[in-house]
């Protein structure tokens, strides 16, 4: 058929007026033998060169190239998703190992010769002190009182060497990654130990693969809680915008409601409660979704509960406005008197319709959900202990800021660089399926 | 206009009674109870206290008793962080130092926020534009905890520094420029944005043409003709989070020690110090419901091009 209007164009050229819509019926009427029949493979090769057809997606994708800062932000997703998934693998360190002998690592290292050095300057003034406050008790015959202590510890301290400055002045320099003094006696015996590339935590957790558990973590939780919004938000969006009516009028209601509960409070009670009660749930037998609880652990599932029960409103309001409008175009109509149910229309017509703005929705409730989940996580109230997020380990990292202000600063700015990529690819995502959105 | 202000007061005291009963509800499904400290009382002492404090009772003749005690300004007294001092008198001590942080964290926001939007729209597609676009998509990207812990981590010392890490109202003015800058920094990207998408589609309108056509400066275009309409879109946004921000960044408190509200409202939950939940819950629900009911109203009143909507449809 194509190929015909084609031929028929192509044959009389001069009959198609210039900046006319209106199709050229006159010749298609006139119908001859030879346009039935098959066309030569040349006829199809040139056609297919005058008009590539492209789909939906091609054309998105072609747009989305075009954007450089999203392509960048792909490429951070990427490289984080690998860094989550397959980083774990690599590092031998499991994310609840305590490697004894190795607990606070900083992410940097002495050589072991530098560090017997620093090691006989502190050991020497402890021994110092200790040599003296013996002399001060010999000449006062009784032990000391806690001002005498004090007044001596002073003194030695003033004619100890800092430590910092006997680092400076030996001009000892410290190297890359967290090594304890048992592992660098093991390479220096020839063995071949994983560095601690980020240090380690109180516990000697080697932070580095912590950080990749709670990156993945926190993308799980991310990317499962704006599925969850996805389900329910257009499921019940596309019910009550498909009927209309009162159904529409009693479950917009319901969707107001729900949009000003303050959700921070709601969602902080809600992830503290249901925690302890998927727990019991779990431990009650064995089926699938205890199952899939024990997989995922119940923090995780309250979470995604949490987010799930509140945030679907958005979403329900996207979709339901655009079913509103999709529905009184004539495709539906169609599809309708072709005797189609309620359910088929929906699921067949009318979603594949909105599919641009579910993708970019969806997309940009990710960084919403994983900004949520690290809040939850810091006031502790989230993913908890054995199992890490990024959130928990800046909240782990508070106590001991003024030592370790790495542990904070590193889960903090892998955090806020994976909210900030989705944001941004989801932003470009929108100027590539909706150009009409583009401001 | 009466109907609708009726109607959506209407709607702000169901909301507000959802909340109450949801927290009710959840408060009461966590594990665990206020009586448990180090050393675990006796049965014989805990049925007593859940006696005195009317804890045996069914949930529903006790939530019940809350709303009834509650209309005569009554939420009871807590029974663990302060105990058997009056939960009203808490949340009065409580809330003016949350507020006092937030009203000066939103004062900023507003106050560089809606200049940079419109800086940015003005300059359109200059390399101010994007780097405010920059800064503004950073700013948004960082959770407020982030921004608390790493200005603590960077710039906090002592009590005698310029940022002092614990916040204590003893040390006057400089105590709340960190907790102040952190809390400010989300909404005041935020509000840049806005004010930026929402100048750029007032610098559009017809009337900004009939405007510059007849002859004004540039200057008043911008503030006294196109200002006006861009800040309706970010009045929107400030309601609600006036009063979330009034009420407690949760984590900013937590993170500089803040004794304000939302630092109050996460202890109150760790300690199952269940009227002190339900106290803060519905106070700043309360707070934050009617402040959206108040925009709402504004909304109207300012910008006469909405219509309200007509009854049933």
């Amino acid at each position: 058929m194509a190929d015909k209007t084609q031929k028929t164009k192509t044959a009389q050229p001069n009959k198609i007026k210039f900046g006319s819509l209106q199709p050229d019926i006159e010749n298609l009427l006139e119908l001859k033998p030879e346009d039935f029949m098959p066309a030569s493979e040349e006829q199809k090769e040139s056609f297919i060169q005058n008009r590539e057809s492209t789909s939906y997606w091609k054309d998105a994708w072609r747009r989305l190239r075009q954007n450089k800062v999203s392509m960048v932000a792909l490429g951070v997703i990427i490289l984080l998703i690998l860094f989550a998934f397959i980083g774990p693998m690599v590092v031998p360190y499991g994310y609840d190992q305590f490697n004894s002998g190795a607990e606070n690592l900083y992410p940097w290292h002495y050589s072991l010769k530098d560090q017997r050095l620093i090691d006989s300057v502190s050991g020497n003034a402890q021994e110092r002190l200790e040599a003296a406050l013996a002399d001060a008790e010999a000449e006062k015959g009784e032990a000391l009182n806690s001002r005498e202590i004090a007044k001596i510890r002073a003194v030695v301290n003033s004619t100890t060497v800092d430590l910092e400055d006997f680092i400076k002045e030996n001009n000892i320099k410290h190297k890359a990654f967290g090594y304890s003094v048992s592992e660098l006696k093991r390479i220096e015996a020839g063995e071949k130990v994983f560095p601690h590339v980020f240090g380690t935590d109180r516990y000697g957790r080697d932070n580095m693969v912590r950080l990749m558990i709670g990156t993945r973590v926190s993308m799980l939780i991310g990317v499962c809680a704006a599925l969850l919004v996805l389900l329910i938000g257009a499921t019940y969006g596309s019910i009550s915008g498909f009927f209309g009516g009162k159904v529409d009028a009693v479950m917009m209601r319901i969707v107001e409601l729900i949009y000003s509960i303050p959700e921070v409070l709601v969602v902080l009670l809600l992830s503290t409660a249901l925690k302890p009660a998927l727990t019991t749930f779990q431990n009650s037998g064995n089926g699938f979704f205890q199952k899939l609880i024990g997989l995922l652990g119940p923090n995780l599932i309250s979470l995604f509960f949490a987010f799930g029960l509140l945030y679907w409103v958005t979403m329900a309001r996207i979709i339901r406005g655009q079913i509103l409008q999709l529905k009184e175009q004539e495709f539906i109509t169609a599809v309708r008197a072709l005797g189609a149910g309620s359910g088929r229309i929906i699921k067949k017509h009318l979603l594949p319709n909105c599919i641009g703005q579910i993708v970019v929705t969806t997309c940009l409730q990710i960084p919403s959900a994983i900004f949520l989940e690290s809040f939850l996580s810091f006031l502790g109230v989230g993913v908890s202990s054995p199992m890490t997020s990024l959130g928990s380990m800046a909240s782990e990292a508070l106590s001991g800021i003024q030592t370790y202000g790495y542990r904070l600063v590193i889960p903090a700015i892998v955090l806020s660089i994976m909210i900030l990529a989705f944001n941004l690819f989801g932003d470009g995502l929108r100027d590539a399926l909706d150009p009409r959105l583009k401001k | 206009m009466a109907k609708y202000t009726l109607k959506r007061l209407g709607m702000a005291i169901i909301t507000l009674l959802l909340v109450a009963c949801i927290t009710f509800l959840l408060m009461n499904t966590i594990p665990g109870s206020p009586w448990l400290t180090e050393k675990t009382p006796s049965q014989a002492t805990i049925d007593a206290l859940n006696e005195k404090y009317g804890l045996n009772e069914p949930e529903i003749v006790q939530l019940g008793k809350y709303f009834k005690n509650l209309f005569k300004g009554d939420m009871g007294v807590s029974l663990k962080m302060q105990k058997n001092r009056p939960v009203v008198d808490i949340i009065l001590e409580m809330f003016p130092v949350s507020a006092k942080i937030g009203a000066i964290a939103l004062l900023w926001a507003v106050l560089v926020g809606v200049p940079l939007g419109c800086i940015a729209a003005y300059n359109r597609g200059k390399w101010v534009d994007s780097l405010l676009r920059i800064v503004g998509t950073i700013g948004i990207s960082m959770p407020s905890f982030v921004v608390a812990s790493l200005l603590l981590t960077g710039l906090g010392g002592s009590d005698d520094s310029i940022f002092p890490t614990i916040f204590k109202a003893s040390l006057g003015a400089k105590a709340y420029i960190l907790p102040c800058f952190a809390l400010g920094l989300y909404p005041m990207c935020y509000i840049s944005r806005q004010a930026r998408s929402s100048m750029l589609d007032a610098l559009g309108q017809d009337y900004i043409k009939t405007a510059r056509a007849k002859g004004l400066k540039n200057s008043a275009v911008i503030f006294k003709h196109a200002l006006r309409n861009a800040l309706i879109p970010v009045i929107t946004y400030l309601g609600p989070q006036i009063a979330f921000t009034l009420c407690g960044g949760f984590v900013v408190e937590t993170v500089f020690s803040v004794p304000g509200l939302g630092r109050y409202f996460i202890q109150s939950i760790q300690n199952r110090d269940y009227p002190l939940i339900m106290g803060t819950t519905v106070f700043l629900a309360a707070f934050i419901i009617f402040m959206n009911f108040f925009v709402d109203i504004l909304y109207v009143v300012v910008d006469p091009r909405i219509k309200l909507e007509k009854g049933g449809e």
